[in-house]
């Protein structure tokens, strides 16, 4: 089945590498874009792996690496070593035919190399180029290292989650890189859009660190409305009761945000006497304790999914944490049809999550998977 | 280089309309709005939901009192719309239509879209999509973060899962739909689509993106993630937030180099010299004790003073601020990371601007809150519906 051609006659030069720059360039290839990945045969996409012991190198392990496979379907692939003089002119060529260029090195790499806006401006006067370091191309911190774990850390991100007893808590190893591809994905939009209406390119930068902020909006904007930050209180809210995760009979959890009148009178249906003698918004968090101790006790009864099923049957917000290695069996993704089979070389048939966004009802198809190295050389070099 | 200071904005000429007023919907609107788009944001009576969300200037909900509903709706026009006949006619000339409703009870219609707007997107916004057993489901973002599996991380291993705090769920989901309704958008303005459109997005489908690697390497038969601890997550160590003597710091060290450098920093000769440290799965393994020397040296420093001295090593370091630090971090300051937001009965909010530069076409900064309704009476009147 062919991919969508929504973004057809649009090619993007995309140099970056790892999460944050291939999450980008996925939404723009699924969409139908042209989107050329240049890796070097010395120095490929680190998301094919970080090892380089020869049993890796024999077994062709750079091939074989998920995070790579997950990132990369429906792109073309060539290598040159942009370090010599012919793997640059190659590029320059290849920039010369093209709409965009994409990066996510750190700071200083592309200077290196003698190559960046002035240089792409030059053979395409008209290039738009998105540039995703972690802290952005400007300012004191532009050279900074940062993994997306450190980009969640300087966004304050941290002081809105978890309990008072423990430090500042982070949402995951690396939140920075994925928020951070999906806003490189909307600058280039926006930037494409600017283009073809006006025939105008441009430079556009992000900042990892500040894609995050908006995710801190309701923390920012409490400091700034009242002087002081919104308290950590674990898994209970201020605002809402009940609220919390909550132990089920087969050691499972569950998670539970009741946020209006409604969603309550819901869940007194569904539980029943253990919470009948709970009344307004205001005695319910004045009582809370009380409250998640007689929530507890009917989730004891159960098993997580039971508790979660009888729960949404009646309206009420609730959910069993899944684990990732259930996620390919969630039946409601299943239904959707969001994980899609593809076959490639080195690994056979293996699963790709599909774009987040459908049309007309069903999801948008993958032409095909990860390239693999330098898969797209003849095709594509031979025509710059 | 430097930006232009000031123009329509790269999306000027876009109309879009948010029947919905949730965060999710409201940050995909913002995104349009903050880009120069025109976007009405049509509400109830009572106001749209997001005016009911905390944080309140006065603890107290109010429709003008929502700090959240400002972040979202600066730029944009309120209208709240007497009937069906001006909804059509607010309609007229839409690139994007938005709304939050599972199938049933759609405020505007793809037919009556078309109507009025021949090449109009409709978008639907919904925690579980148009489709699925999920689809009628009662969702939070907790309740998507814990079906992605993102929240099965976080937290002390025989301790309940941690809920992030906020909206952050919904707000990947604004993006997500951002992506997805721009595409469309462009599409139609390439030419290489025409007619109307119906776009699906889900808040439990667009924050798979933080877990969908884990799923392929769980397909593989390879180890996923668990959950080790607050800030613990295999296979880097030190990873975490320390409280120094002004603050907190951030570290993150996983290359043997990183490791040396930051022993270094923290003079930790002994440490440097253990061979296995030079892994960083063999350092998570002696993970409480090394936090504890952590801990020690850091917390007579300071934080700012550590991260500068770190990143001159090439460590990924960072100060951790907090909401009242964070307007006057030295890198978020000097690139205009904050923007005023103004609201009639609010004043001057401080909160985060667009977060991607255009250097040839800006992005508006800050910007000003319409209160409920007041742009009714002007939207109609344009629409051509007497108010």
């Amino acid at each position: 089945m062919s991919r969508p051609t929504f973004l057809r006659g649009l090619r993007i030069v995309d140099l970056s590498m790892g999460w944050a720059g291939p999450l980008a360039t996925r939404h723009l290839a699924d969409m139908g874009a042209e989107i050329v990945k240049v890796e070097s045969c010395v120095r490929f996409d680190w998301f094919r792996g970080w090892e380089a012991s020869q049993r890796w190198i024999d077994d062709n392990e750079a091939e074989k690496h998920e995070p790579f496979n997950g990132l990369n379907r429906n792109k073309f692939d060539v290598t040159l070593d942009l370090s010599k003089r012919r793997g640059r002119d190659l590029l320059l060529r290849l920039v010369a035919v093209s709409d965009a260029v994409i990066e996510n090195f750190a700071g200083d790499v592309l200077p290196k190399l003698n190559l960046g806006f002035e240089v792409f401006k030059a053979v395409k006067p008209e290039i738009v180029m998105v540039s995703m370091p972690g802290f952005g191309s400007t300012g004191p911190w532009s050279k900074y290292r940062a993994y997306g774990s450190t980009t969640e850390q300087a966004a304050g991100l941290p002081h809105l989650t978890g309990h008072p007893e423990h430090p500042p808590t982070m949402v995951h190893i690396a939140l920075g890189d994925a928020v951070a591809g999906l806003n490189g994905a909307s600058a280039m939009l926006v930037a494409l859009r600017h283009l073809k209406r006006t025939g105008e390119g441009q430079f556009v930068d992000l900042s990892h660190s500040e894609c995050l902020l908006p995710l801190a909006a309701h923390g920012i904007a409490e400091q700034s409305l009242t002087g002081a930050p919104p308290p950590r209180l674990g898994n209970r809210s201020r605002h809402y009761a009940p609220h919390g995760v909550y132990p089920c009979s087969d050691g499972r959890w569950l998670v539970l945000q009741v946020q209006s009148e409604q969603q309550w009178q819901a869940l007194r249906s569904a539980v029943g006497s253990g919470v009948a003698g709970f009344g307004d918004l205001t005695d319910r968090l004045e009582r809370a304790d009380e409250l998640d101790g007689a929530i507890s006790e009917w989730c004891a009864r159960q098993p997580a999914a039971d508790a979660m099923d009888s729960l949404q049957a009646a309206g009420v917000p609730a959910a069993a944490v899944a684990a990732s290695k259930e996620l390919m069996a969630d039946p409601h993704l299943q239904a959707r049809r969001f994980w899609k089979i593809l076959d490639r070389a080195y690994i056979g048939k293996h699963p790709n999550g599909v774009a987040p966004y459908r049309l007309q009802g069903g999801p948008l198809e993958i032409e095909w998977p990860a390239p693999t190295l330098g898969q797209h050389n003849r095709e594509i070099l031979a025509h710059v | 280089m430097s930006p232009r200071k000031d123009g329509p904005g790269a999306l000027h000429g876009i109309k879009v309309i948010d029947l919905a007023g949730t965060v999710a919907t409201g940050y995909c609107g913002k995104l349009f709005a903050d880009q120069g788009a025109d976007v009405l944001l049509v509400e109830p009576p009572e106001g749209c939901p997001t005016r009911r969300l905390p944080p309140f200037a006065t603890g107290v909900p109010a429709p003008e009192a929502s700090g959240m509903h400002a972040y979202l709706s600066a730029n944009k026009r309120s209208v709240v719309c007497p009937d069906h006949a001006a909804l059509i006619a607010l309609a007229e000339g839409a690139a994007l239509v938005i709304d939050d409703r599972p199938g049933r009870d759609r405020p505007l219609t793809l037919g009556e879209l078309e109507s009025c707007s021949a090449d109009g997107v409709l978008l639907s916004i919904t925690w579980f999509g148009q489709t699925g057993p999920y689809r009628d489901y009662a969702g939070s973002d907790g309740v998507c973060q814990a079906l992605t599996s993102q929240i099965d991380w976080l937290g002390e291993p025989d301790g309940p899962p941690v809920i992030p705090g906020g909206y952050q769920a919904q707000i990947i989901a604004g993006m997500t739909a951002f992506v997805g309704s721009m595409g469309q958008i462009l599409a139609r303005e390439l030419g290489n689509v025409s007619g109307p459109g119906h776009l699906d997005v889900s808040v439990l489908e667009s924050n798979l993106c933080f877990s969908e690697i884990e799923a392929l390497r769980g397909f593989a038969g390879k180890p996923t993630r668990e959950r080790l601890g607050v800030n613990r997550f295999r296979a880097t160590y030190p990873l975490g937030i320390y409280p120094c003597r002004d603050g907190w710091l951030g570290v993150t060290v996983l290359t043997p180099s990183q490791w040396n450098a930051f022993c270094e920093l923290l003079g930790f000769d002994d440490l440097a010299g253990v061979e296995r440290y030079q892994q960083s799965l063999e350092r998570l393994q002696d993970a409480d004790e090394l936090d504890v020397r952590i801990q020690v040296r850091v917390s007579r420093e300071s934080a700012a003073d550590l991260a500068k001295r770190g990143q001159a090593l090439r460590v990924p370091l960072t100060v951790v601020p907090t909401m009242d630090q964070i307007f006057d971090v030295d890198q978020f300051v000097e690139r205009a990371a904050f923007a005023d937001v103004t609201h009639p009965d609010l004043g001057t909010l401080r909160l985060p601007a667009s977060p991607f530069r255009l250097y040839a076409m800006p992005a508006a900064q800050g910007g000003a809150v319409a209160r409920l309704g007041a742009d009714t009476e002007a939207a109609l009147r344009q629409a051509g519906c007497a108010s």
